[in-house]
């Protein structure tokens, strides 16, 4: 299924991050996915509602797994997304360089709801720059996309899914500035301590008790 | 087509709403809710809602492709067909699966909900009739189902019996009605001590449970039509999966028990009475049987009726069938609905049970029309198992042949006579099909009667005079010397004792041998049993666990008064077989258990007078209620009503609570 990629050694891995992909529709969000996944350029029709791809990868000597939500851009599924945010380490908010109401929506809209629904203060956000194969059609700059990202407090990279220019490169320093926030890492390497130990629920260590579920 | 009613997106966010219950149901298996955090010290935001599945070899992945162990799992075979059916893009369907598997999936609940709320660009207005029309059947349905049942009759009859047996069987020491002062003082004594010499009990395991999940707040702007709409074509799916890829050795027939119990959950959601999908699901079998009824007219007997099925199933006929039940209801209207219901009822008998019509899909003809027609009540010792010399199984209640999808086994343990296998059942007033199991009736009879004669006795009763044996626990913890002349006396007891236990353990296995060749029709099962009956029950139980199913047989078990101990006993091994709610109810005043179990009881303990102490184990105290062990061949009923065992959570309402 979508969820296997390289994950061979699937409990093999020392942090694992969660990562959202949000945009709008038909900037290339799946694309961008595939192409880090698989290799493969295909072109990708509509996702419907959330899929999820797991990649496992080296970056700075430590195994990382990367569980990624890609969401549906589409209008009619809009309001889905809001609860994906919750638990996020990394989310990457795409455009599209050749259509620039994609590059107007992601401060006017997106930037507002990962402020309003994201629970980790400190969640490491990188805007991304689709498509710069289509030079020709550029409607949006360089410069103002990293404008932008500066305004956002957010990395910033231009890529393109089809040549896989940068896309590699891409989750990487993603990945790489979560491992550098160490509330980010220590939620990380939770998991990752999870599995390794093989440990049943109750004898984790929980964090103090909150008393009942909501 | 079957699923016309709804949108492809309302579809898709119905299917990933099943998910989410499917998997919140898993995780209620072992998880209590909301019975204080004692032992369960875990906070709402942490990053645990993923399972571990039992075995300490599984680690809990952070994904549901690695963990085969999840219900939503592909390999368990239960959200997959369910997204099929609904016809959803194959592509989404690894996503709503780690939805449904995430670490907060439950903040899903209500973006899905909005999504399902969400007006469809292309709902037209015969859509909505279609809605309305559906919806209309189904309150139709279950006003007929309601009134089709003489519940007034059935509680005098009950009532007459309880009192019966309570002359029988009290103590005269113990009156029925406390009236002077003295009564009422020895009462209180008796409470008083059981607070007081039984340290260990938890003040949170009492029985003062609280609902955790009310219905979801999103779902005030989704309309009464479209959640019924919903719900019903989640059933269908239910009723419908299929088998296609019959390579999957776990695929099992019928009504998987889990899906019931995630349906439960998400009426919970959606704030839909329960009795209104119990219509929806009578109202589906009759017009399945309706349907093949018809074709069978037509096609006469000649052809083969496989690739008919096939062929019924390619097209979703179920589903068809089920919308053109309820748009023919609802065109009678309200007016006609006893008539109708009367003809629905006419066709049933002539089918026999008509619910493995559902189960069709492996093996439609000779074998269903065989299962069905013999069924349980045809069960009257199919076979010997060891010395099991009585196994059989009584039509209780009202229900039967009237397309209930849903099965109780009752079970009793402590009996005088023949009577008492029926009727400390006969009062319920669920839309369960029932029926009593009758085992071993002799030596039940004989155990019970010399437990009675022993309690009876002027030692005992001397005893129980001076207070010493008002709890059983204070009892032995306090005084481990009896009095020898009093051991003596039990010697006749264990003798009994030991033979009647060792007959309930072969019961239990004969009955996990009965579900597990689907007898009940393949349909989901609640078992209920008290004192050796409860006994019987769990063998069963883990006799299941051994197996390779999971919960898809049993829905739901109510033990009372179990002579199980609660060490040295697998608990969490048979709470994984039991899809829905498990409930351990004792009284800590049964001392007849506490004779007859005193070799283990302190080094082992006891369920029928302790609470058992397993994460997902519903434990209710009934010491106020159950005075003596003979008390559950009548307050049993009385318990049952309390549990409310059509609520999704755990519910105990007694007069405890009000404290």
């Amino acid at each position: 299924m979508g969820s296997s990629s390289n994950n061979s050694g699937s409990s093999n891995y020392d942090l694992s991050f969660k990562v959202l992909l949000i945009g709008d529709s038909g900037v290339g969000k799946s694309s961008l996915l595939v192409s880090f996944i698989s290799n493969s350029t295909h072109d990708q029709s509509p996702t419907i509602g959330v899929d999820f791809k797991i990649k496992t990868l080296t970056v700075g000597g430590k195994k990382l797994k990367l569980t990624i939500w890609d969401t549906a851009g589409q209008e009619r599924f809009r309001t889905l997304t809001s609860s994906y945010y919750r638990g996020a380490q990394g989310i990457i908010l795409v455009y599209d360089v050749t259509r620039r109401e994609t590059f107007t929506n992601l401060s006017d809209v997106w930037a507002k709801e990962v402020e309003l629904y994201s629970t980790n203060q400190d969640c490491v956000k990188m805007l991304v720059g689709n498509k710069v194969d289509k030079d020709s059609e550029r409607a949006v700059t360089r410069e103002e996309g990293i404008a932008l990202a500066q305004q956002l407090g957010s990395l910033f990279l231009e890529c393109s899914a089809k040549t896989r220019e940068n896309v590699e490169q891409c989750f990487e320093e993603l990945a790489l500035k979560i491992m550098e926030v160490p509330s980010l890492l220590e939620e990380g390497s939770n998991v990752g301590k999870r599995n390794v130990l093989k440990q049943k629920q109750d004898q984790r260590a929980s964090p103090p008790g909150g008393g009942c579920c909501a | 087509m079957a699923s016309a009613l709804l949108s492809p997106t309302q579809r898709y966010a119905a299917g990933t709403l099943f998910g989410l219950a499917i998997h919140e149901a898993q995780i209620h298996q072992s998880r209590p809710l909301c019975v204080g955090s004692s032992h369960q010290n875990h906070i709402e935001d942490d990053d645990d809602q993923r399972i571990s599945t039992g075995s300490s070899t599984t680690s809990s992945a952070d994904s549901v492709s690695e963990d085969p162990h999840l219900w939503v799992h592909p390999d368990s075979a239960l959200l997959r067909p369910i997204l099929q059916f609904l016809e959803i893009d194959s592509g989404a369907w690894s996503g709503i699966e780690e939805t449904a598997g995430a670490s907060h999936s439950s903040h899903h609940v209500g973006a899905y909900l909005r999504l399902l709320s969400e007006e469809s660009e292309e709902s037209s207005s015969e859509i909505k009739d279609q809605e309305l029309a559906l919806a209309k059947g189904v309150d139709c349905m279950k006003a007929s189902m309601e009134a089709s049942s003489d519940f007034e009759n059935k509680r005098d009859k009950q009532r007459e019996y309880a009192q019966d047996r309570r002359e029988k069987c009290s103590v005269p020491e113990v009156p029925e009605t406390p009236s002077t002062t003295d009564e009422i003082e020895v009462i209180q004594s008796i409470q008083e001590r059981t607070i007081a010499t039984v340290p260990e009990q938890l003040p949170t395991q009492g029985s003062e449970y609280k609902f955790k999940e009310e219905p979801a707040e999103e779902e005030r702007i989704l309309g009464y039509e479209r959640k019924i709409t919903v719900l019903y074509q989640l059933l269908s799916a239910s009723l419908a999966t299929m088998s296609e890829n019959s390579k999957n050795s776990k695929q099992r027939k019928g009504y998987d028990a889990r899906h019931r119990v995630a349906l439960r959950l998400l009426a919970t959601w959606l704030d839909v009475k329960w009795a209104k999908v119990e219509a929806m699901e009578t109202m589906i079998a009759c017009s399945v049987m309706a349907l093949v009824k018809e074709e069978e007219l037509k096609r006469g007997e000649n052809g083969s009726e496989k690739s008919t099925w096939a062929k019924w199933k390619r097209g979703g006929i179920i589903g068809a069938a089920a919308v053109t039940g309820g748009a023919l209801l609802a065109i009678t209207g309200g007016l006609a609905a006893p008539a109708i219901a009367a003809g629905f009822s006419a066709l049933a008998p002539t089918l026999g049970t008509i619910i493995p019509l559902f189960s069709l899909y492996h093996m439609l003809h000779a074998e269903i029309y065989a299962a069905a027609g013999a069924g349980l009540s045809g069960t009257k010792m199919a076979r010997r198992i060891g010395d099991i010399d009585e196994f059989e199984f009584k039509a209780v209640g009202e229900n039967h042949g009237q397309g209930r999808l849903a099965v109780g086994i009752l079970v009793s343990g402590f009996v005088f006579d023949e009577e008492d296998f029926i009727m400390p059942w006969e009062g319920l007033t669920n839309n369960l099909e029932r029926y009593v199991l009758v085992w071993e009736s002799k030596h039940l009879i004989a155990v019970s009667t010399a437990i009675q004669d022993w309690l009876t006795s002027s030692i005992a009763l001397g005893l129980m005079k001076q207070g010493a044996m008002l709890t059983v626990l204070s009892t032995l913890l306090t005084a481990l010397a009896w009095p020898a002349t009093l051991l003596a006396l039990t010697d006749f007891i264990d003798s009994k004792w030991t033979i009647a236990v060792d007959r309930s353990d072969k019961a239990g296995k004969l009955l996990a041998e009965v579900l597990l060749k689907g007898l009940q029709g393949n349909r989901p099962v609640t078992l209920v049993g008290y004192s050796l009956g409860a006994r019987v029950i769990f063998r069963c139980l883990q006799h299941l666990s051994k197996t390779e199913h999971q919960a898809n047989l049993v829905e739901r078990v109510v033990l009372l008064g179990a002579p199980i101990p609660i060490k040295d006993e697998n608990w969490e091994a048979v709470r994984k077989v039991v899809a829905g709610r498990f409930i351990n109810v004792y009284s800590q005043n049964d001392w007849m258990l506490g004779v007859a179990f005193r070799a283990s009881l302190l080094s082992k303990g006891l369920a029928g007078i302790q609470a058992v102490d397993i994460p997902g184990i519903e434990n209710v105290d009934a010491t106020d209620t159950i005075e003596g062990h003979s008390s559950y061949l009548w307050a049993t009923q009385e318990i049952l009503d309390q549990l409310e065992l059509d609520t999704y959570f755990p519910v105990f309402r007694s007069s405890a609570t009000k404290n």
